[in-house]
């Protein structure tokens, strides 16, 4: 395609903003728990194939619309969260604060394990087969722009509510509690904020997050026990390229992401994807070692 | 006391051994005893969600010859029992796996686990036992490669087989141009090495040919150039993850070429539920079998599968895997476990299967022919090569 087409293209935009939204949203799961504790949560992805199975079984079942069914899905993740980290990780957390290595791999491996947990159960369950229905599957046009009503579903949604997090982060005591223990935990905790309620939330806002972009990713792809693993590669790219922890250059990182995959494939090849990808993600490691857009007062 | 035992012991097995003799020779023992068949499926990673159409076809089976009595070992009905692995979609572990069904767990009969690479990689373990089995979900010229003599493949679709009839197909259906997408995967990156010389060779010009990696996402900037180039054909090399993702964003985009070839997924009963079935309707893929009349079992086969597990059989891999078995059964049923004789019948003989006669030649199927389906009103009819279509090519209208 001729540079010009491609960089005009309305089409190639609407699939970047897409591609970015549903990304942005999974990393942010992934960045708000590693942020407020330093555990990277390697079974994320099985969260969001879990989102996609409950949208799945309540849309092919009940025939409940997947938009309805994501707040409860989204509560329900939440609440498994709310629970593995009354359940399972608040001991962890107390048990070796003063060796936060140990704690970092101890929960790693945990995360691990409830991954394979998970999926092989849903495996189980639900059997390896692959799944997915039809739903706003109508195609819209604006101009020369053709868009699937459950493209356009998914971009307002995960849009939505990345905006959502941010403005809550941002604005809300509670988002600045959270904040402030992602940006200097001893800090936080001595001037009084609980410490505590501020990781459950986030570790329900996480897991909440992750279970509502399965419900999104549904609707678009189809999907099984074992797809939920190069969700949690895309997440963890999108931190990384953020930041670790830094919530709202996650955000923009993950545009970013859907921006190279959209733009660099139509500029080159497809068969360069990973190649554009990783090279990314490998340049900037070199070049902005604690993120794309670390401020050099957050961490040292 | 010892003497006591010894005593009732003897008595018991004099008894044990005046019934034998009364009752039957020895393989009377036997008959009892079922019939022990081995087999790994890729049950978990990523592989898992293709291979559950093939372990199904299995299932039904078993439950289908033990309600018949028992599987007929030699003249002998004996019940089936299976003995199963899961190789975590890794060949080398199908590799140790089948080496413990022979050695260990001492199965009497083996089948075929999923999927080419599996398959080619448990041949020389076949081999170094003198195992025969009877292959099935593969498919690759690298085949021919294999030592014949314990592994046979019922499959006609081989990618340059594939690449000559396709285009013989699309010479047939008038089409001047065509575009190729090929996702970088073994089979179809196979066919498209031996597709692109074909169609240049037919006069069908190549108006684009592009690959593309199996983890791609979105394909609209591909998409949009094929738009742009309107050709008479789309010839989407595609796996089943991509064929999803090609037909819904081909219809996103309206791509209007009337001869849309998907090489695999639309044989599967899941394509039409993740597309919808108008756009499933008049996708032509990669399959040689479809219920006919003349295909004694074929229509049993879709309606016992359907009844089972709610949905139609895949087109390609349930029709190869109930194939497989058809063959092992009436080898078995002729010689026993005796494992040169099954050697020498599935080499040699001639066998009825749900997709008509079946002989071998070295590895490969000498009858079948490669075949080509397409979806219309719902259903999968083969429309290629004429001596076997139960329909007519039909242009794609819209998705």
């Amino acid at each position: 395609m001729p540079v010009l087409d491609v960089l005009t293209s309305g089409q190639l935009l609407f699939a970047a903003l897409v591609t970015g939204s549903v990304y942005a949203l999974v990393a942010l799961g992934l960045n708000l728990v590693y942020g407020t504790m330093r555990m990277l949560n390697v079974a994320h992805g099985d969260l969001v194939m879990l989102g996609a199975y409950a949208a799945y079984w309540a849309f092919s079942i009940a025939g409940i619309s997947p938009l309805v069914a994501a707040p409860v899905v989204a509560c329900l993740g939440a609440l498994l969260g709310y629970a593995l980290y009354k359940g399972l990780f608040r001991h962890l957390l107390a048990v070796a604060p003063a060796d936060a290595g140990r704690m970092e791999s101890n929960s790693l491996l945990l995360f691990f394990g409830l991954s394979i947990i998970l999926q092989n159960a849903a495996a189980m369950l639900f059997t390896p087969n692959n799944r997915a229905y039809q739903y706003l599957d109508e195609v819209w046009r604006v101009g020369n722009v053709a868009m699937t009503g459950n493209r356009i579903a998914a971009l307002l949604v995960a849009g939505a509510t990345c905006i959502g997090v941010a403005l809550f982060l941002g604005r809300s005591t509670a988002g600045l509690a959270m904040r402030s223990v992602i940006e200097r935990r001893e800090a936080a905790y001595i001037v009084g904020v609980d410490v505590d309620r501020v990781q459950w939330s986030s570790f329900a806002l996480g897991f909440g997050s992750a279970a509502l972009a399965g419900v999104l990713m549904s609707m678009l792809e189809q999907f099984s026990p074992f797809s939920g693993f190069p969700f949690t590669i895309a997440g963890f790219i999108v931190i990384i390229l953020g930041g670790l922890g830094n919530v709202m250059a996650g955000l923009v990182a993950a545009l970013l992401l859907g921006v190279i995959e959209t733009y660099g494939v139509a500029l080159t090849s497809a068969n360069l994807r990973s190649v554009l990808l990783y090279g990314c993600f490998v340049g900037a490691l070199l070049l902005f070692p604690n993120g794309l857009l670390a401020r050099r007062s957050t961490r040292s | 006391m010892k003497s006591v035992t010894s005593h009732r012991r003897s008595i018991m097995s004099g008894i044990a051994a005046l019934t034998l003799m009364a009752s039957a020779p020895a393989i009377f023992a036997q008959a009892d005893k079922p019939i022990r068949i081995g087999y790994s499926m890729a049950r978990t990673g990523i592989l898992a969600s293709a291979t559950t159409s093939q372990s199904n076809a299995y299932e039904l089976w078993r439950e289908q010859v033990n309600a018949r009595g028992g599987m007929d070992v030699g003249g002998q009905k004996r019940k089936v029992e299976f003995v199963t692995y899961d190789d975590q979609s890794k060949p080398e572990q199908a590799v140790r796996i089948y080496e413990k069904l022979i050695t260990d767990d001492k199965v009497d009969l083996l089948l075929a686990p999923w999927g080419t690479p599996f398959q080619i990689a448990i041949a020389p373990v076949l081999e170094k036992f003198k195992f025969p089995m009877v292959g099935n979900t593969a498919a690759s010229v690298a085949l021919r490669q294999v030592k014949p003599g314990y592994i046979w493949f019922p499959t006609s679709a081989i990618p340059d087989r594939i690449g000559a009839e396709l285009t013989a197909l699309l010479k047939a259906s008038n089409v001047k141009s065509a575009v190729l997408l090929s996702n970088v995967l073994p089979f179809t990156k196979e066919i498209k090495n031996f597709l692109e010389p074909e169609l240049k060779k037919a006069g069908i010009e190549v108006k684009l040919s592009t690959e593309y990696p199996p983890d791609i996402k979105d394909m609209t900037s591909i998409l949009t150039q094929v738009k742009q180039l309107n050709p008479d054909a789309v010839l989407a090399l595609a796996y089943p993850g991509d064929s999803v993702l090609y037909a819904k964003q081909a219809k996103e985009l309206g791509i209007t070429s009337p001869l849309q070839f998907i090489a695999v997924g639309p044989s599967d009963a899941f394509f039409a539920k993740a597309v919808g079935a108008a756009s499933a309707e008049n996708v032509i893929t990669i399959a040689h079998w479809s219920p006919r009349p003349e295909w004694k079992g074929s229509q049993a086969f879709y309606d016992d599968y359907v009844k089972k597990f709610g949905e139609a059989p895949d087109y390609l891999n349930s029709a190869l895997a109930w194939m497989s078995l058809e063959i092992l059964e009436t080898a078995v049923a002729k010689s026993g476990v005796d494992k040169a004789k099954i050697r020498e019948v599935i080499s040699k003989d001639t066998f009825d299967t749900i997709n008509g006669k079946v002989r071998f030649d070295g590895v490969q199927n000498a009858i079948t022919p490669t075949a080509f389906v397409q979806t219309q009103k719902g259903k999968l009819q083969i429309i290629w090569p004429k001596s076997i279509a139960s329909g007519q090519y039909e242009p794609k209208k819209g998705w």
